[in-house]
């Protein structure tokens, strides 16, 4: 097999995996080659709009592990390869020269058994770092089930490590991954929380959770990702639409990932991480999923319209989050800008509100956009649906027109 | 009222713009000598300037200076004259500058500086090396501000122990690192010897494309968000996107 039909083969089995990203480390360039971004970049973007920021791929995709929904697992008859340590080194370091990567996001199935694995993942990431000199962004993947001997080495070679929860509840994983237990991935990340320092997995970890595989309700996902933040102190919780890759009795019958779904978790999962919103705020037993017409903010505020409208003038930084269209930068500068001047609706734009949502929410100096007695959900509502639907509408015109 | 002119340095533009400021003269426009064509009207001015001026011994904050650079590297018609605003509204404003954004020139500073701060971090991982004659690192870019220095503070950090060459085709200038310091020389005092790929280059680069090929997800595909990321203009200096930005080219031409 040539390096370039193993590329193929061991990329296309770790493009599943959500994270690409190559934030939060600092590492310096201390002779040899490469340093890391703290708010990483992004080298190119796929046919899907995906940011290609590492070289992602595995070292194999052998595995012993039969997980229902993944196209690795053992009772796949799918062409098996695997990289020794030396190749990886060459195409990370050659493709770095380029520039055409931030650094290696190294995975792997599961050979032998988990601690095997990890020290194969050990060797080829130390051989990068101590014979190459290598000091751009590795993220690995940590095995579940490894000796904590082992993670630790890993940690301290390594600026993000990640082990993936896979399914919101032991239940689903119980019937898609029957191999796998929630406790193995957390007990990793628990250790990464109390261990991690400046040389010790300085990028924090992550995770991922398949979307719509299962189950599960959007309450249910959110609910977990809320859990794992407090917990354990995660970088990111990526999610991953399901996409149909094997038939089984025990997966749905899809033909087209849930893509808006996962949008809308990444929009919720970003409300609570920085807009200071709870799940409860979003979600309950009666709204267990997501509106799919609306964003999950704009969501918020049509149901709690009574605490609108906000003064821009006035309103308290925690408020002012609370409007849709207005981002946390925005926030910022309304609040530092007002005690220089009174801010007006023109004024907004410059502030980087996006106007267009931000409008039906707010007043300025006591002023709504438009006759006050607009001020009702079904206007507003209808409006921003309206709002969306243009916007996808112009997006089709301007496709059909490339293709 | 007439234009004054400067010689295209940023030093030099900030100087000239202190001295105006200083004797309350209040310019219709400021250009660099080099592209200016006098009129009957405005013959253009240029002043005698303090020759012993250092940028550093202003007595203004770093970032209000740093924006002014930024500002500077933008291709914008006013950029000079945005400079000036600017920093005649900062002797007023002080470190409140930054909050004026219902100023005219305070809103088209920021903005045209983040113009720039993006397009460098883009850059950042949009350039693409070659590796050329003696394993020097040879790379084309064509960006719509003038970034090269920018980017070479970048790459001298991360690819401290390479030799590597920036052209930026567009200002027909190139930055030249030798693993000690990189340096920015025009073109036109440039004679390059001829250009060699290693024997290796192919197969990495067909490495690379077979990734990049790879790597997307079919039932996934969405290239408008493709290319609001990454913009058109820069598929002719990425390998990856060569062949892409062929076939929409052709295209264009048949239409
Ligand atoms: S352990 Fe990982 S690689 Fe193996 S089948 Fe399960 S998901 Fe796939």
């Amino acid at each position: 097999m040539t390096l370039e039909e193993k590329l193929k083969i061991l990329a296309d089995s770790a493009k599943y995996d959500a994270s690409c990203s190559s934030s939060g480390s600092n590492r310096k360039n201390t002779g040899g080659i490469g340093n890391t971004a703290y708010s990483g970049i992004c080298h190119s973007f796929a046919s899907d709009g995906r940011c290609i920021s590492l070289l992602k791929i595995l070292m194999t995709n052998c595995c012993i592990f039969d997980c229902k929904y993944c196209i690795n697992r053992k009772s796949n008859n799918v062409t098996r390869a695997i990289f020794t340590p030396e190749e990886i080194c060459l195409i990370t370091m050659n493709f770095y020269r380029r520039n055409y990567i931030e650094g290696l996001f190294l995975s792997s199935g599961i050979i032998k058994n988990p601690d095997y694995t990890m020290e194969l993942l050990i060797k080829t990431i130390k051989m990068l770092r101590s014979k190459y000199h290598f000091h751009g962004y590795i993220h690995c993947k940590a095995i579940p089930g490894a000796s904590t001997k082992l993670l630790k080495e890993l940690g301290s070679l390594a600026d993000r490590l990640s082990a993936n929860i896979e399914l919101p509840t032991e239940a689903g994983l119980k019937l898609l991954a029957p191999n796998k237990s929630s406790n193995k991935a957390t007990e990793i990340m628990s250790y990464v929380k109390e261990n991690r320092k400046r040389d010790f997995v300085p990028a924090g970890q992550s995770t991922q959770m398949i979307i719509g595989a299962t189950k599960e309700t959007d309450l249910d996902i959110l609910s977990k990702s809320s859990s794992l933040y407090e917990s354990y102190g995660l970088k990111r919780v990526f999610y991953s639409a399901y996409i149909p890759i094997n038939k089984d009795k025990l997966l749905p019958s899809i033909i087209t990932p849930p893509l808006v779904r996962e949008n809308r978790l990444y929009q919720a999962d970003w409300l609570l991480r920085f807009y200071g919103f709870k799940v409860p705020d979003l979600l309950d037993e009666e709204h267990p999923n997501f509106n799919i017409l609306m964003d999950p903010k704009a969501n918020w505020a049509l149901r709690h319209l009574n605490e609108f409208p906000k003064e821009i003038n006035k309103a308290s930084y925690y408020d002012l989050l609370k409007v849709p269209g207005i981002g946390i930068k925005s926030a910022q500068r309304i609040i530092a800008c007002r005690t220089n001047f009174k801010i007006t609706f023109e004024d907004l734009k410059k502030l980087g509100v996006v106007l267009k949502r931000a409008k039906y929410f707010i007043t300025c100096n006591g002023r709504y956009f438009i006759n006050s007695e607009y001020f009702k959900k079904s206007f507003i509502e209808a409006n921003l649906i309206l709002e969306d639907h243009a916007k996808e509408e112009t997006r089709k015109e301007q496709l059909s027109l490339f293709s | 009222m007439s234009t004054y002119l400067y010689d295209g340095t940023f030093p030099n533009l900030l100087n000239l713009i202190t001295k105006l400021i200083n004797h309350n003269i209040k310019p219709m426009d400021i250009k660099p000598k080099d592209n200016f064509e006098p009129t009957l009207l405005d013959e253009g001015i240029t002043l005698e300037l303090d020759d012993a001026f250092r940028v550093k011994d202003l007595k203004i904050p770093n970032p209000v200076i740093k924006t002014c650079y930024y500002v500077f590297l933008s291709s914008d018609k006013n950029k000079e004259l945005i400079i000036y605003y600017f920093l005649l509204n900062e002797k007023k404003y002080q470190n409140k500058i930054f909050y004026m954004r219902n100023l005219k020139c305070v809103n088209s500073a920021l903005k045209l500086a983040k113009q720039v701060s993006n397009e460098t971090h883009k850059l950042k991982g949009f350039v693409r090396f070659k590796e050329i004659n003696n394993h020097i690192l040879y790379s084309t870019i064509n960006p719509t501000s003038d970034c090269l220095h920018l980017l070479s503070i970048h790459f001298a950090k991360r690819l401290k122990q390479e030799y590597w060459i920036i052209k930026d085709e567009r200002r027909n200038k190139y930055s030249i690192y030798d693993k000690k310091r990189y340096y920015i020389v025009s073109g036109e005092n440039l004679s390059l010897k001829e250009m060699i790929d290693t024997k290796e280059e192919s197969k990495i680069e067909n490495l690379w494309l077979t990734f990049f090929k790879t790597i997307g997800i079919k039932e996934r595909e969405n290239k408008r968000c493709q290319m609001n990321f990454m913009p058109k203009k820069y598929w002719h200096n990425m390998l990856e996107m060569r062949e892409e930005y062929e076939k929409s080219n052709n295209r264009r031409k048949i239409i």
